[in-house]
């Protein structure tokens, strides 16, 4: 690998050079200066230096090492919320939230498409780290590492439960701004999930209208329902959710045995705490087998019915290509012709395409053949992750403990002083009376 | 189909169509707020920064004094210069070949050079006097290479040739010197450098369009493109008056540097080609504004001389005149020659 | 830091665990596979946007659409290219009154274009890029009548480096592209 990258470097160069060669023996020259003037140089400011970048996923690591240690050692939530302060400074303000893991899958799909692009070490860690460490220990990224949630967190005041219906119908979104994200990505179309990024612009300080309101409403939003963004919409949070249903090591309420007391049971703010199985007698099973089994059934007739729906969406989704984008524009001007003012880009994009439409047409085919594929795709995941969502729906419970959904818990280590004992363990007094509400201001407060 | 329904329990079946009439809701909103969002960006874009010269590319129709006879295209692209030779036949160099066309656009000869050419000069005898960047190539009418004549400079970039019974005159856009040669080749001196003594004011050369003529009444003419003037100079360099302003306006010249291209009507009054606007003029033999061959509006493409090139040396237009006083307009954007007479 | 598993929930527990170290397994080796893929395409150490001069059409998006409130899309001046015309028409507006430096003869909406006088008849010209917003419009005005020696570029001291450029989705041209870090600019001309 080193060695391909050294000689793309070397022919790079050496294009530049000969490049370079070719143009200054094109060139006209300047005047012939008498008073000894020396012509100043184009200036060339270097971008951000390599070693930052490095600094960068080194920080990220250290966080998230910091983030798993936090929850599984100490269990502090004072903890985390200095993390997750730190963080937000940190990849939020100094970093302006650029590069984040939740726009790199997209670079991925990008770079796995488009061989011309190689997608940067650095990325693919921004990438890798968090997932890894969600296949061990959980969202420990999303606990104290994000800059994003850890700025919606911050907002969380008095948070208010979520209807299961609305928790499980909105929580399907992620998936699908996902599947969107990588289909743009991978038809080279755009980025569209650092497009729609709500926060970012708050990070900058800077940004459309648009987005900067929508990032406020989602933290005024998220003073009453924890975290919106990350559990309706976040597709980086999706795929850390994907993880964590499997990871190795699961967060809990306490190491220590369950009895049962329910004081936890309302002190996650995300809806996250799930109710042991009732006991006594189960639900008769073949009942429930034959749910299952009719689900099964469904699952390929959704992904096929998902696939079906998503191809014919293709010529709109193929829209915001701009490439695409032009040629209709172009065949609209064609039948209803519009003046477009002086030097405007619609006229300026129209008179670059009437040198020579015919390749732009052809550009436009080819990327709507590919759009159909890719919205095709992009149905069938979509179908199949409403799928597998009716199928563990319907599966039994088999908890004993009130224990967070690994999946949905943000391991943000609110609901661990709830438990008596937990709080015994840790040598706390013990609370009878159910404490406040937890609040990013109030971790402090235990 | 009832039973299956059942398998599933009730609120299960609710929150499942609940939650697909929400989600098939908020498509709709989305994909309707999309094109609403679309369609809206549509009408309301402007550039709050035009750079905005389209009131000076219309003009005046009672100024225009000529109409077009023909136009071709050339075969072969990178055009550079034009000019006339006996029997009005139509020279024409592209890159690296010497077109040569009959009056009426047909392909009568191609003579092929050793690099491309940047100007051309054809002798009453049909000899082909070609500027290739920094030296002269002679060529006779049937196109065999006769001579190849040393580098007056290092620098030299040759963008004008004139050739009188005995002299031939090169302009040279990187030296701002017009070299004086004998048929042979044989350098016998140098006009127009600044020179006090000689009035010389100097070229000024922003870009590599200077250009010179031989004039019925005996002297030189150059056009001085910095200083938008044509300029006068007689073989020995003195300088011997100038004509020409700069404005915008139809009288006189546009931009940084213009007129980057001239010829003579047998008459001695003075056609003229300019970039950025392209247009095509005639000036009478003191360079009183007579009136207009064509405007800017006639050249849409050429608005965009300088795209995607690394300098702007091969926008605009050159024009060339034959022996009845028809000009040929050569346009360096899409390698067009239109034919003009005045109108009847 | 594991969690014992309880007494009497051994079978299910045990079976659910055999399939999420099934899974983890898998999810890891997929992440491995891709990582190896990416790795043998050449890794770089990064991309940044630039414009390309040539496919520039100074649409005037440069200005208003960057994230930052000032955009990191300046003119920048290829000396070796400028005529140092006395009359630039990238500095002075289409007709101007008179050629000096009055803000009325500008074409710059900001001033931000430095005409200094060199020697007769020559002027060099400049960008102050505290003042400059990446209009274009000087840029139309030197590629129109002079010899294009303006031209707009993505100054990486400034930009964000956004992992999708803001202007690059509307720009009309399609000028913008990722260039490798280490050759951040698409200059216009070499100096000598
Ligand atoms: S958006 Fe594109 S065309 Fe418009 S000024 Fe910027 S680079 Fe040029
Ligand atoms: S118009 Fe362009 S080439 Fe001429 S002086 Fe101005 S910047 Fe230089
Ligand atoms: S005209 Fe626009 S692009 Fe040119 S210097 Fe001024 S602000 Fe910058
Ligand atoms: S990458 Fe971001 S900061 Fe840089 S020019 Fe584009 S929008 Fe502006």
């Amino acid at each position: 690998m080193r060695r391909i990258s050294k000689f793309g470097w070397l022919g790079g160069l050496l294009l530049l050079l000969l490049g370079g060669v070719a143009r200054a023996q094109l060139l006209f020259p300047p005047p012939e200066f008498e008073s000894g003037y020396r012509m100043p140089v184009t200036t060339t400011p270097p971008g951000r230096a390599l070693w930052l970048q490095y600094l960068d996923v080194g920080v990220l690591a250290a966080c998230l090492a910091v983030a798993v240690w936090l929850i599984y050692r100490p269990r502090s939530r004072r903890g985390i919320f200095w993390l997750s302060l730190f963080s937000l400074a940190y990849f939020g303000f100094y970093r302006k939230g650029c590069i984040c893991p939740i726009g790199s899958p997209q670079n991925i799909a990008y770079g796995l498409l488009h061989p011309s692009y190689s997608v940067p070490v650095t990325v693919v860690a921004f990438f890798a780290l968090p997932l890894i460490v969600a296949l061990f220990f959980g969202r420990a990224f999303c606990a104290g590492v994000c800059p994003q949630g850890a700025l919606q967190d911050f907002f969380l005041i008095k948070p208010i439960k979520v209807p299961a219906f609305l928790e499980h119908g909105l929580g399907l979104i992620p998936y699908l701004f996902l599947g969107a994200g990588i289909a743009y990505a991978a038809t080279g179309t755009g980025f569209v999930i650092c497009r729609y990024d709500p926060f970012v612009p708050i990070f900058r300080l800077s940004g459309s209208f648009f987005l900067l309101a929508a990032g406020v409403s989602f933290l005024l939003i998220g003073m009453f329902v924890g975290r919106p963004y990350c559990r309706f919409l976040c597709p980086y949070g999706a795929l850390l959710k994907l993880g964590s249903l499997v990871s190795r090591w699961r967060v809990r309420v306490t190491p220590e045995t369950c009895t049962q007391c329910r004081l936890c049971e309302h002190s996650c703010p995300f809806g996250a705490l799930r109710e042991p199985a009732p006991p006594g007698a189960p639900a008769p099973i073949p009942g429930e087998r034959r749910t299952l089994g009719w689900l099964l059934v469904l699952l390929p007739v959704l992904i096929i019915a998902g696939a079906l729906a998503g191809r014919a969406l293709s010529p709109v989704a193929a829209r915001l290509h701009p490439t695409v984008a032009l040629a209709e524009l172009y065949a609209r001007q064609q039948q209803h012709p519009v003046v477009y003012g002086v030097m405007t880009p619609e006229a300026l994009a129209l008179a670059r395409m009437a040198e020579q439409p015919g390749t732009v047409l052809e550009a436009a085919a080819d990327l709507r053949g590919r759009f159909r594929l890719a919205t095709a795709i992009f149905g069938a995941w979509f179908g199949l992750v409403v799928g597998i969502k009716l199928i563990l729906l319907s599966l039994r419970v088999s908890r004993t403990d009130f224990e967070p959904d690994p999946g949905a818990c943000f391991a943000c280590a609110r609901c661990f002083s709830s438990c008596p004992s937990e709080r015994v363990r840790r040598g706390l007094p013990v609370v009878t009376v159910q404490p406040p509400v937890p609040a990013a201001a109030s971790a402090l407060a235990k | 189909m009832k039973p299956e329904f059942k398998l599933l329990d009730r609120r299960e079946f609710v929150n499942f169509v609940s939650r697909s009439a929400a989600l098939l809701g908020l498509a709709k909103v989305g994909s309707e707020s999309a094109t609403a969002a679309t369609t809206s960006a549509e009408q309301t874009s402007t550039n709050a920064f035009a750079y905005d010269v389209s009131r000076l590319q219309k003009t005046d129709p009672k100024l225009i004094a000529y109409e077009e006879v023909t136009r071709w295209r050339s075969p072969r692209t990178s055009v550079r210069q034009i000019a006339i030779g006996p029997g009005d036949q139509v020279h024409v160099c592209a890159g690296h070949y010497i077109s040569v066309f009959n009056p009426q656009g047909q392909p009568a000869a191609e003579v092929a050079l050793t690099g491309p050419a940047d100007s051309l000069a054809v002798a009453s005898d049909g000899t082909i006097y070609a500027g290739l960047r920094d030296h002269v190539e002679v060529f006779d009418a049937k196109g065999q290479r006769q001579a190849v004549w040393a580098a007056p400079d290092r620098k030299s970039w040759l963008t004008g040739l004139a050739v009188g019974k005995q002299d031939v005159f090169a302009a040279d856009s990187g030296k701002r010197v017009i070299w004086h040669f004998d048929l042979a080749g044989k350098l016998l001196g140098r006009v127009g450098e600044k020179n006090a003594s000689q009035n010389a004011p100097g070229f000024i050369v922003p870009s590599p369009f200077l250009q010179v003529a031989i004039h019925a009444d005996g002297l030189l003419r150059v056009n001085n493109i910095g200083r938008h003037q044509v300029e006068a100079y007689t073989f020995a360099g003195e300088f011997e008056g100038a004509w020409g302003r700069i404005t915008t306006a139809i009288d006189g010249f546009c931009g940084c540097c213009n007129p980057i291209g001239f010829a003579l009507l047998p008459d001695g009054r003075f056609v003229t080609a300019e970039k950025g606007l392209p247009r095509v003029k005639i000036y009478n033999h003191v360079g009183e504004f007579e009136s207009v061959v064509a405007g800017a509006e006639s050249f849409p493409e050429n608005a965009r001389a300088c795209n995607g090139l690394n300098d702007c040396a091969h926008g605009g237009l050159d024009v060339g005149v034959d022996g009845q006083g028809r000009i040929y307009i050569l346009d360096l954007v899409t390698s067009e020659v239109r034919v003009m007479k005045p109108r009847a | 830091m594991p969690n014992p598993p309880k007494s009497g929930q051994v079978n299910p527990v045990s079976r659910r665990q055999f399939f999420r170290n099934g899974a983890r397994v898998a999810a890891m080796t997929g992440l491995g596979a891709l990582t190896g893929v990416l790795a043998t395409r050449g890794t770089a150490a990064g991309w940044v946007w630039q414009i390309d001069p040539a496919k520039c059409l100074r649409c005037g998006n440069c200005a208003t659409h960057c994230v930052l409130e000032q955009s990191a899309v300046k003119c920048v001046q290829a000396y070796a290219q400028c005529g140092y015309c006395q009359l630039c028409t990238g500095f002075f507006a289409p007709e101007p009154n008179e050629l000096t430096t009055a803000a009325e003869n500008q074409l710059c909406p900001t001033s931000a274009i430095q005409r200094t006088f060199v020697e007769d008849p020559y002027y060099q010209y400049s960008i102050d890029e505290n003042l400059c917003i990446g209009c274009g419009k000087c840029v139309e005005g030197c590629l129109r009548f002079g010899n294009g020696s303006f031209f707009l570029q993505i100054r990486h001291d400034r930009c964000l480096h956004c992992n999708e450029c803001a202007i690059a989705r509307v720009c009309p041209g399609e000028a913008f592209r990722r260039v490798p870090a280490q050759s951040p600019y698409l200059l216009k001309s070499v100096a000598k």
